[in-house]
């Protein structure tokens, strides 16, 4: 299949890229879908947003998921260029988050036990701190000095390169999604048939690890005070209510007009 | 009109020296509409700031590289607020977003990192779902009063190529027919005879065929993919991402592959 890069994308079909990002990604990033976009796609031009022009957008539309985050700067070097897109296994449920303990099943640390650390679910893949790494060079080389190593994780699929432990006994489980008496929906081990809780890391976004020890900024308005119900339905437009509370009367009746 | 303006002139001066005595904002406010002062009506009005530095952030955020917010306000929480509550936070929003933009314009001039500027999406958000509640709420009362939402109304009529447009209505101070302007706009406008319509919507419906078409063969060839990559995956998960592709057709064409596609090797003998 040859691939061809193409003039106008095919975005009504495709999708935007936040159409494409996981659910869990959306909610790690505690950013607005409107940012995630505009900072994401590569635009080499689009029309004007006035009447005389047709929407016509010139966008790179093959955008491929790495490791960085699609907001990032290394995302956007990435995708400079259209690349080949890659083939991700579609799963109906996502069964992996931050904090939970995984067995890899591959490679050379196959047997061992690990939290992950991130996850990408646009590829299926799973960090898992500490284990599955390499050793790449990193520093400047040109000051005589050869650099040094640093390890880094590689990526692990989640379809069959881990597998969830279970916390009872500490083997690994297939797992299936269920509903509590309570209607909660919770992750019950295959195996066992015990539930294996949500890690709190899984919760966690970029801005706070919990939302309760989120510190509130000088501009952020405190949660009591957006809780706090105030409005009282009444027989008014938004505009009377307005007039009445800062006392504006207004005796004029506006002249018949026609709308055509 | 007339009136106004003879008034305005002899009392110029005065007025703008009285302007200039005034103690508070509401004394400047009156002083320029020729009211006595006893004749006060309750206008509140902001704590006099005449301080231009609103327009930038908070000293202590220069050169920061990151400046924590919180997340935008959600339709739910705004529709909780009273109309006087999302009137003020409309101006507070306004204001704040006018502020980023001049940050963000200044960090621009100055070749510096603007800090977290999803500040700005975050404020647009707010200020779309704030006005999003209004509208709800004035609608409610004209349909329930009128029966019409009171919006600016519009209907959707064909356009020139023949393709239905909704096109807003303009507001006219007298009916259609009596409006000669519009009615003489409306006579020398171009009219497209129905067969030239007709000849440009046969084609552009043989393009969206075509779009459509290509669509489908996207997806067709995006199942195949799937398929090749991972024989093993779950065939009413494919079904459910691609309802409009016979998935089964495509799973047998790419197993079947070697069975009909391949043009059989013709040698000399064969080739009558």
């Amino acid at each position: 299949m040859r691939f061809t890069t193409r003039l106008y994308s095919a975005t009504a079909w495709k999708g935007t890229i936040t159409g494409k990002l996981g659910e869990l990604t959306k909610r790690y990033a505690n950013l607005p879908e409107a940012y995630i976009q505009r900072t994401a796609e590569q635009v080499e031009f689009q029309t004007p947003n006035r009447r005389e022009y047709q929407n016509k957008k010139l966008e790179q539309g093959v955008y491929r998921f790495t490791a960085n985050r699609p907001w990032t700067d290394e995302w956007k070097r990435q995708n400079d260029k259209a690349r080949r897109p890659v083939v991700v296994e579609p799963i109906r449920d996502w069964n992996f988050f931050r904090g939970d303990r995984v067995e890899v099943l591959v490679g050379r640390d196959r047997g061992k036990h690990g939290i992950v650390s991130q996850v990408i679910q646009e590829r299926n893949w799973i960090f898992v701190a500490g284990l599955n790494t390499h050793l790449r060079r990193v520093g400047s080389r040109q000051e005589g000095s050869a650099g040094f190593y640093v390890k880094s994780e590689a990526p692990l699929l989640v379809t069959n390169q881990v597998a969830l432990v279970d916390p009872s006994d500490n083997k690994t489980t297939k797992v299936e999604w269920r509903f509590t008496e309570d209607g909660e929906r919770v992750r019950v081990s295959l195996r066992t048939g015990r539930i294996i809780p949500l890690p709190p890391s899984g919760f966690e976004t970029w801005d706070y690890k919990t939302p309760e020890t989120y510190l509130e900024g000088d501009k952020d308005t405190k949660a009591d005070v957006v809780k706090a119900v105030n409005f009282r339905p009444t027989l008014k437009t938004f505009e009377m209510e307005i007039m009445e509370s800062m006392g504006i009367i207004e005796h004029r009746v506006p002249k018949k007009s026609y709308w055509y | 009109m007339s009136l106004l303006r003879r008034l305005v002139v002899p009392t110029y001066l005065s007025q703008a020296l009285t302007r200039f005595s005034c103690k508070n904002n509401v004394d400047r406010l009156f002083s320029a509409l020729f009211l006595p002062k006893n004749a006060y009506r309750m206008v509140s009005t902001t704590t006099t700031k005449f301080d231009l530095m609103e327009f930038f952030d908070d000293k202590k955020n220069w050169g920061e590289g990151t400046v924590r917010t919180g997340r935008s306000w959600t339709k739910d929480e705004l529709r909780l607020k009273s109309n006087t509550d999302i009137h003020k936070l409309w101006y507070i929003l306004l204001k704040e977003k006018n502020m980023l933009l001049t940050m963000e314009q200044a960090c621009k001039d100055e070749s510096e990192l603007f800090p977290n500027p999803e500040r700005i999406d975050k404020v647009a958000e707010s200020m779309t779902n704030l006005e999003e509640v209004v509208r709800e709420r004035n609608r409610a009362y004209y349909l329930l009063e009128t029966g019409t939402t009171g919006e600016r109304p519009g209907a959707e009529e064909e356009n020139f190529l023949g393709l239905p447009e909704y096109s807003q209505f303009n507001e006219y101070p007298v009916p259609k027919e009596e409006n000669k302007d519009y009615l003489k706009a409306k006579s020398e406008e171009p009219v497209v005879h129905p067969s030239e319509k007709a000849w440009f919507l046969v084609r552009l419906n043989e393009k969206r065929i075509k779009q459509k078409r290509w669509e489908r063969r996207e997806a067709r060839k995006g199942v195949k993919e799937i398929i090749e990559h991972f024989p093993d995956v779950d065939r009413e998960l494919i079904k459910e991402k691609f309802p409009d592709i016979n998935v089964e057709r495509v799973i047998e064409r790419t197993n079947n592959r070697h069975l009909g596609n391949i043009k059989p090797k013709t040698f000399k003998w064969n080739r009558c």
